[in-house]
């Protein structure tokens, strides 16, 4: 390929203000300025775009991108205490250019070392020739905390071990790349990826048309075609299996099964019988073909592996030894992370390939040795000096490696005793050197350093590599603070070509056949939270509109010592609510419980409605710093509500009307049934002080429908009738029930041909019998009972569908 | 040379304190044919209730295992072995062990990772972490004697010397530490202290499970652990002299009374049940062991 047929600029270097003013690190080898001072292929036509949109444009532009972001709720995890926090992706707003003919360069290296690497898995847990011949260190294996013994000898059930690899790069001094770590366990990043490319492209789409940049979707697409055709061949379904919503990348987890349309589960979603992987769904067991696991090995199965997972599946080593499963990456295949293994790689690419890697590791010296270790203490101060066993990039190992010069003298003598006396567990390895790359600072350009990540996936056509992956971005110039756990960011890899390049998208070509994945796989710990959703958001519309009315009597009344503020006071503290609060935190608590069970099912519904859920939290919260009682909470309250009613609107709306769906549903009307059948049996009580009537309409939300109903004033059976018995009454307990039934009949087994199950059964009694009474029927008593009634119809769904 | 023939029974009894709604274990205590040391002539396991899925393989270091796995509720779990078995009386062996430096030249020399590769026993394991204190008193016991083999010996001995039997005082969650502080326990402390202190030496050494005759030959006194399950270890003493097993709650080495279930790392990796049990109640756990000699 020729790789000056560059759009433009190329020939004129240096012409652009933000390149003109772009000043490069000596001796460090830049990825917009070649060594020779000229301008690398495709950042000319950028830099200039860049000048002609202007540094105000440019801004704009770079919070759109930003807002993108925000708005998609893309966050990571981050960790500085035991519990780590949600933080806003740090985009790296200018991304990293890389010209295809060098890219191809690139990904040709990491094929070829894929393939290598699996050559050497494949070995370790089979017959360990290597080992025999001399080319690995039996410690090195032996002594391995990756090695997983009860793995030896099985076989992959599709015949490899190794599908889905992440290579981190860096550029050296001499301009060469250089491999800093092979990820094979449970690479991730590949959904952040994807997440960069659509938020850079989104401000800078003119730009983007413009230039030629090869697209991320066709990768994606064929390593989801590859994983639905071996799982076809089985007739059984492929999952994502995630750790759950406290793992760092839970959020791309999410991501990848919604753009992917596999499942995403997590070890306690799936149970093992007869030696096949099955997800509980709430249509029985369902069988699992294919997982691509982001849980490290150890964790997958207490009972063969690490017996303290609390997150994996007892009996999956026994699927995986019947070859009922493929699990990508093979279990086990987490060694080969292992930094004493790069030591190691030079020799088994002579000894298997006759040659060097094109892509090859930093030098690494495995002090196991007598001469390897003899080197790294003789050359101590110039080399990182860390664990051997350790599977952390270098850089990201701030405790545990350190260059040697930078070692206290008194920690340097013990360092080096250790080495001489337990050199097995110590690695001596080149620095880490990496090429700079432009960020954007207040109006200029910046050189910081970076690291690549590319990602490789085996395909039925074999390993391909996607054209793009992210780059990290130093906050300084200094390497270490590279990770994104210290501050640095993430850009987007634009892998440029002369021609114009073929689009590609998820959605099928013409011509393609329509294939529809088979529904009804809602698996039931997802169903179990979506009802919790729908009971929570509808449990803090109750608590509000109650606090709504409480305030506003007393604003009005101004005595709190009077019997109806009294009453409600009870009513709220028999469900955890201390009115004496003007914002209670029994409140805050039950919005906490919707924003936690919506975070475990975070790739079913749209990222609007998780938005609304987190700005009715914050908000909330805000509130409750200032709010005083009274008028005050009063208004606050129509706030609440209001985003209540903006996030049920939305989800409602916008769901597709499925099994999920219907789980939702099915917790709004149970919950609001169980709360107006009690607040109607508590203000409509012989006994209940003056007032409570109207209180009651004004909660039930009925107001104006009794003025117009009935023509005399409240009385406690005009108020029955509208709130308990009214079929039209969207707020009325007899619609829960109808509403209820009807969703309940349409679920799995709900409905067979005129088979109730159960819990189709329980609510059909219950609306009969509110059909046919009247309002005297409906004493306070049975309001309480007809409430605990509805609460036995949850409990018969739970035990049908989540058991 | 003689062979002993043994009749063992052994059952292991799990009572739950809420009905458990379904499970999956793995047993490990069925014992295994070793050629030149004991040959299984039948052995049988039974489960009570009858598991609904159950299916067997070897692991990793060739033990065999059994898994077992309910999908209904039960309220206990009954395993009961029956094996006949017959032990070979072999010659105590002649130490033809090397010394320490020279133990390590030759594991240098091991290019496997084979199950009986010495270099799996050597590193620190789950339940074997390094312990500082251990590694002292092993290094000072261990000081005087030359070979690899009368080191173990020597440790095998002071550690029976040093420590009391006492089955109230230690749990199997006891970690090597734990039980070196209170220098009391049973055959799994005894066990794998002995195996810390070699491993701090540099000398590899593995945790055997398996039986011991319950009644004593006559005029012999009756040997500890025989009424329960029972723990030893093998320790490699070089190429020439292999694995030899020594027993450090009778400061012994394991000889004709012995009857080998299987090996591992430590207790993990030859535990005789472990298991999943989908429950949030307590369990209460008893075992019974006869270890008969048939004339």
């Amino acid at each position: 390929m020729d790789t000056n047929t560059e759009p433009s600029g190329t020939d004129s270097p240096l012409t652009t203000s933000l390149i003109a003013d772009y000043v490069l690190k000596p001796g460090v080898p830049d990825e917009m300025i070649a060594a020779d001072g000229s301008v690398r292929p495709g950042w000319a036509a950028l830099m200039a775009a860049f000048d002609a949109l202007g540094p105000t444009e440019l801004g704009a532009r770079f919070e759109r991108a930003d807002q993108y972001l925000r708005d998609a709720g893309v966050f990571y995890r981050k960790y500085d205490g035991a519990e780590g926090k949600e933080r806003a992706w740090p985009l790296a707003h200018i991304p990293l250019l890389i010209d295809e003919a060098e890219w191809a360069k690139i990904s040709n290296g990491l094929i070829e070392r894929a393939e290598l690497l699996e050559t050497v898995v494949a070995d370790i847990y089979g017959d360990n020739k290597f080992v025999e011949r001399g080319l690995l260190p039996p410690e090195l294996i032996a002594r391995n905390g990756e090695f997983l013994r009860p793995m030896m000898g099985i076989k992959p059930a599709d015949g490899h071990f190794l599908h889905f690899c992440a290579f981190e790069l860096g550029r050296g001094p001499n301009g060469d790349w250089w491999v800093l770590g092979d990820r094979t366990q449970a690479p991730s990043g590949a959904g952040f990826a994807l997440e960069n490319r659509v938020a850079t492209t989104r401000a800078l789409s003119d730009v983007y048309a413009g230039m030629n940049v090869h697209r991320l979707a066709g990768f994606f697409r064929s390593f989801r075609d590859s994983l639905f055709a071996d799982a076809r061949k089985d007739g059984g379904r492929v999952g994502i299996l995630t750790p759950g919503q406290h793992n760092e990348t839970y959020f791309e987890h999410a991501y990848i099964a919604r753009y992917l349309g596999f499942m995403l589960l997590e070890g306690e979603d799936l149970t093992i019988d007869n030696g096949q992987v099955m997800v509980r769904t709430v249509a029985g067991l369902k069988p699992v073909s294919v997982l691509w696991r982001r849980m490290d090995a150890s964790f997958v199965d207490p009972l063969e592996l690490r017996s303290d997972s609390r997150i994996g599946t007892p009996g999956m080593v026994d699927a995986l030894r019947n070859g009922s499963i493929a699990m990508i990456n093979a279990l086990g295949t987490g060694i080969l992370e292992t930094r004493a293994l790069a030591a190691f790689m030079p020799r088994l690419a002579k000894a298997l390939l006759d040659r060097p890697l094109a892509l090859p590791e930093i030098a690494t010296w495995w002090c196991g040795q007598p001469s390897e270790r003899d080197y790294v203490i003789d050359n101590f101060d110039n080399l990182m000096i860390g664990p051997a066993f350790s599977t952390s990039l270098p850089f990201d190992d701030q405790r545990g490696t350190a260059l040697g010069s930078t070692i206290s003298p008194e920690h340097r003598a013990n360092l080096i005793e250790r080495i001489r006396t337990h050199g097995a567990d110590y690695v001596g390895q080149e620095p880490v050197q990496l090429s700079t790359a432009p960020v954007y600072v207040d109006g200029k350009l910046q050189p910081r350093p970076i690291t690549l990540r590319v990602y490789a996936a085996r395909t039925e056509a074999g390993w391909t590599v996607m054209p793009g992956g992210f780059a990290r971005v130093g906050s300084t110039l200094d390497t270490a603070a590279i990770a994104m756990q210290r501050g640095g960011q993430a850009a987007d890899v634009w892998v440029v070509s002369s021609k114009p390049v073929d689009p590609i998208s998820l959605l099928p070509k013409d011509g393609d056949k329509l294939e529809r994945n088979s529904p009804g796989s809602l698996p039931s710990r997802a169903a179990d939270n979506l009802i919790w959703l729908g009971r929570y958001a509808e449990r803090c519309e109750a608590i509000v509109r109650i606090l709504r009315a409480y305030n506003a009597r007393l604003a009005e009344l101004s005595n709190p010592d009077l019997p109806i503020l009294q009453h409600c006071r009870d009513y709220l503290a028999s469900i955890d609510v201390d009115a004496d609060e003007p914002l209670p935190a029994g409140l805050l608590a039950t919005i906490d419980s919707a924003v936690h069970s919506a975070s475990q099912i975070r790739d079913r519904f749209s990222p609007d409605g998780w938005l609304a859920l987190n700005d009715l939290q914050k908000s909330t919260r805000r509130l409750a710093e200032r709010v005083r009682a009274g008028d005050d909470a009063t208004r606050a309250m129509t706030v609440i509500l209001r985003k209540l009613a903006g996030f049920s609107g939305l989800v409602h709306e916008n769901m597709y009307r499925f099994v999920g769906w219907r789980f939702l549903e099915l917790g709004r009307r149970l919950e609001r049934g169980i709360q107006i059948a009690r607040i109607t049996g508590w203000l409509t009580d012989p006994d209940a002080p003056d007032g409570s009537l109207e209180m009651l309409l004004e909660i039930g939300d009925s107001v104006m429908t009794h003025r117009r109903r009935y023509s005399v004033s409240a009385g406690a059976q005009s108020a029955v009738d509208l709130l308990v018995l009214d079929p039209l009454n969207p707020r009325s307990v007899l619609f829960q029930l109808a509403e209820l039934g009807n969703q309940i009949e349409m679920l799995p087994g709900g409905n067979d041909n005129g088979q109730l199950s159960p819990a189709a059964k329980a609510a059909l009694q219950l609306r009969t019998e509110l059909v046919i009474a009247e309002p005297q029927d409906m004493p306070p008593e049975r309001l309480e009972t007809l409430a605990n009634d509805i609460g036995a119809v949850a409990g018969l769904i739970a035990s049908a569908y989540f058991a | 040379m003689t062979a002993m023939l043994y009749d063992i029974r052994l059952q292991l009894n799990y009572e739950y304190d809420s009905p458990v709604q379904g499970g999956r274990h793995l047993i490990r205590v069925r014992p295994g044919s070793i050629p030149g040391v004991q040959r299984v002539i039948a052995a049988s396991l039974t489960c009570d209730p009858p598991p609904t899925q159950s299916s067997a393989f070897t692991d990793f270091f060739g033990n065999g295992v059994t898994t077992i796995a309910y999908s209904g509720a039960h309220e206990y779990l009954d395993v009961k072995l029956t094996a006949r078995v017959m032990v070979e009386q072999t010659m105590p062996p002649a130490d033809l062990s090397p010394t320490l430096i020279e133990l390590r030249t030759e594991m240098a020399e091991i290019w496997s990772v084979a199950p009986d590769s010495p270099h799996h026993f050597l590193a620190v394991s789950r339940r074997i972490p390094s312990d500082p204190e251990i590694a002292t008193y092993a290094r000072q016991i261990m000081a005087p004697a030359s070979s690899v083999f009368a080191k173990a010996m020597t440790l095998c001995n002071a550690i029976n010397a040093d420590f009391a039997y006492d089955s109230e005082a230690t749990d199997v969650e006891t970690s090597p530490a734990e039980a070196f502080a209170l220098k009391k326990g049973v055959c799994q402390d005894f066990s794998q202290v002995m195996i810390s202190g070699l491993r701090s030496l540099g000398i590899p050494a593995g945790y055997v499970s398996g039986f011991l005759r319950t009644n004593p030959p006559p005029g012999k006194p009756r040997l500890e652990g025989a009424d329960a399950m029972h723990a030893w270890v093998r320790v490699w003493c070089g190429r020439t002299a292999g694995w030899i097993e020594f027993d450090p709650t009778n400061a012994m080495l394991a000889g004709p009374d012995h009857i080998t279930i299987g090996h591992g790392r430590d207790y993990a990796d030859i535990a005789p049940i472990v298991g999943v049990l989908k429950t949030s109640g307590s369990q209460e756990a008893s075992q019974s062991v006869d270890v008969l000699r048939l004339e």
